[in-house]
């Protein structure tokens, strides 16, 4: 049932697949799109209110407003889209700053592209990846296998029994499992080095999964929230995979957005037109008997329910009346949002693909960790980039811009050559600095948190429900997720009205 | 403010031949679903029928049509540490719930827009299995452990309302799904097998007619189908074009059956090959306990009771080329709330 081959390529991949990671409209259309949305004061009174204007948001303003209710999205920031954000790099294109992967299983993001006309394109996976090792030198390798024997058995066993637990790990409640306790009182370092013989090689490979996929090493990171994201990795119909969370083919990094994958949420906004409204951040959410008041930076609406579809801790700064239940306060503050940034390199050409490189690497030391081809789908300008995500973050990402380009550069030129020290341009995005994300690409369970606290993960709080991706049952983290369970959330709500 | 247009373009399908399957949803653990219910919300429910771990608390999932999970509920009260499962077995017309829990015999409401849930029966030393509406608003309940059918009455209360030796199953197999058909005022019964000697064989089972008189008493338990040996009747749904019966066979046959009621006779089964469960989707037939219609579909759970494989444990969906009769709701249930 589970699929055991071990993919280097795909391990590492795995770490872009999460929400963050890399289409086409114009910064004119962009501009207008923006302008479109609600001007000047806000309505006094609405069905129902709509907290953050990210994929969750949107998806379940959309479902709310169809079904005939008024509705309105306050957004804090300037713009649409959340964790998913394009760059421009000119000529028309486009990178992501934030998400940007599709695959296999995330139906639900895909068909909601396809609804907005956003076609996607299929990653670039032609050629030899790169392993640079600081025991082994440099190697090119083709294929699933690993070229490091001294990892690749434990990779393999340790995969295979991830992939067994997490087959028996139920999406919705994983803190149910029989052996969640003991699961959820251990981080996944502690397994791995309880598992393997060569704890410290595999744990370094697995690493470049974490820290990508999650913005975190595997010892930030408790077992059973490892199991149950695995188990994530699927849908109702086939069973979560490691390989399907981690490789690019049949993987969640399988494919991107042509356009970039912000053209979906700025084209739901599009849609949406003047139901949402930006630079309202909420400060204050009363229930009354009857009602909600949401008190934002542009005035206070009153609404039957509220959905807040913002990224956990963001919900702490909201002042409650009433206040958050304890047990849901108590997740809130055991969540942490990853520590993750995106460094990409431009150049004239992909000249790696020219040496017959798919410009997926990885190294075990050093600020690019694991990198991609993330060049637009016509094949130019040429574009790699890095996840600088957990403890390589906290080591590089405290550095100067100028010294962070020059690490991740060298990153670069150790994997493709000394023509990776000279791109044309140099962008990189930070999550831990966006004020309203605090990190990226998900929010975190440490140990104890999740069989503790987990259960109040999509409790209503009276009037109030909950949309966002880590709410999500299926690909939590990701975009579909997001989409999930911004469904979810409408669903409730509208049995409510 | 409200928003229109936004509907997407419809999408050219063509329509599936019969016994088409697919898997609609797998149901995460505690897994072991016995019967799907479709309900009027157009929404799609279940719950685990048993659990592996003594301690793990029965669930309840919620799907949307097309198959995607949307919520679950936590099965409070229940005695965990025995056998212990529930059958989301039907709905009130205001759409609440009917759910039967077999650990504390009981039949209890879920009201899914506030997560309430309120005990409304015991049927004490029951196996609650099946359930369905009849005259008088009144709720009959198949018990799997012994031979009767309990009546939730609106003066009476709770009550064994008909007992038979047909009703008593062999090696523990008893009476499962229950449908009551308002033109015919009649109740449609299956049974796994027969202690009594009403077939050829213990383990053959039966498509049974029991009328439900007009003072509301029992009529005569009349035989409308004799399963194969082994086939384990369960739950089953009633096409709306044909009047048909399609039975789940949870037995070692793992099949569905096509049972014209009106004269006995076996019209199809699928597989055509007994034994394998080879449905041509990715989840064989393994344990197929019940048949409820959602559109032409009719939404098979797939229990896995033997076995207890979870990767089969999942709801499949089986094409049969009719839509469903509408399952009877009363404008007034014994319990309204």
């Amino acid at each position: 049932m589970t699929n055991t081959t071990l993919s280097r390529r795909g391990l590492l991949s795995g770490a872009a697949g999460a929400a963050l990671g890399t289409g086409a409209l114009t910064a004119d259309a962009e501009a207008a799109v923006l302008a479109g949305t609600r001007q000047g004061s806000l309505p006094a009174k609405v069905d129902v209110v709509v907290v953050g204007a990210g994929i969750a948001g949107l998806v379940a303003a959309r479902k709310v407003a169809r079904r005939g209710h008024d509705v309105l999205v306050v957004e804090a920031r300037k713009r649409v889209g959340g964790r998913v954000l394009n760059h421009r790099l000119g000529h028309g294109d486009v990178i992501e700053s934030g998400g940007a992967f599709i695959g296999p299983t995330q139906t639900h993001i895909a068909r909601l592209a396809e609804r907005l006309k956003v076609p996607t394109f299929l990653e670039y996976n032609t050629g030899n990846s790169v392993y640079v090792s600081s025991t082994a030198g440099r190697m090119e390798y083709s294929g699933t296998v690993p070229p490091d024997p001294t990892i690749l058995p434990d990779a393999a066993a340790l995969l295979a029994q991830i992939d067994a637990y997490a087959a028996e790990i139920a999406v919705d409640a994983p803190w149910s499992h029989p052996r969640a306790a003991e699961w959820d009182s251990i981080t996944l370092g502690e397994w791995i080095r309880s598992n393997a013989l060569n704890a410290d090689g595999v744990e370094n490979l697995i690493r470049c999964w974490s820290q990508p996929g999650f913005g975190a090493d595997p010892n930030e990171l408790s077992f059973l929230f490892t199991l149950w994201y695995v188990a994530c990795s699927g849908d109702e119909q086939n069973v979560g995979t490691f390989a399907r969370n981690s490789d690019t083919a049949n993987g969640a990094q399988e494919r991107r957005f042509v356009g970039g994958s912000q053209l979906i949420p700025l084209r739901l906004a599009k849609k949406l037109g003047d139901i949402v409204a930006l630079k309202a951040p909420v400060e204050r959410i009363v229930q009354k008997d009857r009602h909600v008041l949401v008190h934002t930076g542009r005035g206070v609406v009153r609404a039957k329910r509220v959905i807040v579809a913002a990224p956990p801790p963001m919900v702490l700064d909201i002042d409650w009346f009433p206040r958050l239940p304890v047990r849901r306060k108590q997740l809130l503050r055991a969540l942490d949002m990853g520590q993750l940034m995106k460094c990409d390199a431009i150049y004239s050409t992909p000249f790696w693909r020219t040496a017959g490189l798919n410009g997926f690497g990885i190294n075990d030391a050093g600020a690019a960790r694991a990198v991609f081809d993330n060049t637009p789908p016509d094949g130019g300008p040429g574009v790699l980039l890095a996840f600088v995500g957990g403890s390589t973050w906290r080591t590089y990402g405290v550095l100067g811009k100028d010294q962070r380009r020059q690490a991740v550069l060298e990153g670069f030129a150790a994997m493709f050559g000394p023509q990776a020290l000279n791109p044309v341009d140099y962008v990189e995005h930070d999550w831990t600095k966006e004020r309203w994300t605090g990190g990226g690409p998900t929010a975190i369970h440490a140990p104890g948190s999740l069989v503790e606290f987990g259960p109040a993960i999509r409790t209503p709080h009276g009037r109030v429900h909950w949309a966002g991706t880590e709410t999500s049952t299926y690909w939590s983290g990701y975009m579909d997720g997001a989409v999930r369970s911004g469904e979810r959330a409408a669903v409730e709500v509208l049995d409510r009205l | 403010m409200t928003l229109v247009g936004l509907a997407p373009a419809p999408a050219v399908v063509a329509a599936p031949a019969k016994w088409e399957t697919s898997v609609f949803a797998k149901v995460p653990a505690p897994g072991f679903p016995a019967y799907v219910h479709a309900h009027t919300n157009g929404r799609v429910y279940a719950g685990t029928y048993a659990a592996v771990e003594p301690g793990t608390p029965s669930r309840v999932f919620e799907w949307s049509r097309t198959g995607t999970l949307l919520r679950s509920w936590e099965v409070p009260g229940q005695q965990a540490g025995a056998e212990h499962g529930v059958q989301v077995a039907n709905q009130t017309r205001s759409g609440l719930l009917v759910v039967l829990d077999t650990s504390t015999s009981t039949v209890r409401t879920l009201n899914t827009k506030t997560g309430r849930w309120r005990t409304v029966a015991h049927l004490p030393g029951a196996v609650p299995n099946y359930a369905t509406w009849g005259p008088g608003g009144t709720l009959f309940v198949t018990d799997y452990a012994a031979g009767r059918i309990w009546k939730i009455g609106r003066h009476r209360g709770t009550k064994v309302w008909f007992t038979s030796p047909a009703l008593e199953g062999a090696a523990g197999f008893g009476t499962t799904g229950i449908v009551f058909r308002k033109r015919e005022r009649d109740l449609l019964i299956t049974q796994q097998t027969t202690g009594d000697g009403g077939g050829v064989t213990p383990t053959q089972g039966f498509l049974y007619r029991l009328p439900v008189q007009r003072g509301g008493r029992p009529g005569a338990l009349e035989t409308l189908w004799t399963s194969q040996p082994t086939d384990l009747p369960d739950g089953f749904g009633i096409g709306r074009r044909t009047g048909h019966v399609y039975i789940a066979l949870a037995g070692l046959a793992n099949q569905v059956v096509e049972v014209d009621p009106a004269t006995g006779a076996e019209v199809d089964r699928f597989p055509d090959a007994p034994m394998s469960g080879d449905n041509g989707s990715a989840v064989p037939f393994d344990t197929p306990c019940s048949a409820t219609f959602l559109g032409t579909r009719i939404l098979v759970a797939n229990q896995s009771a033997i076995q207890a494989d979870a990767s089969h444990q999942a709801i499949l969906a089986v094409e049969v080329g009719e839509k469903g009769r509408k399952p009877f709701l009363p404008r007034r249930p014994v319990f309204v709330r």
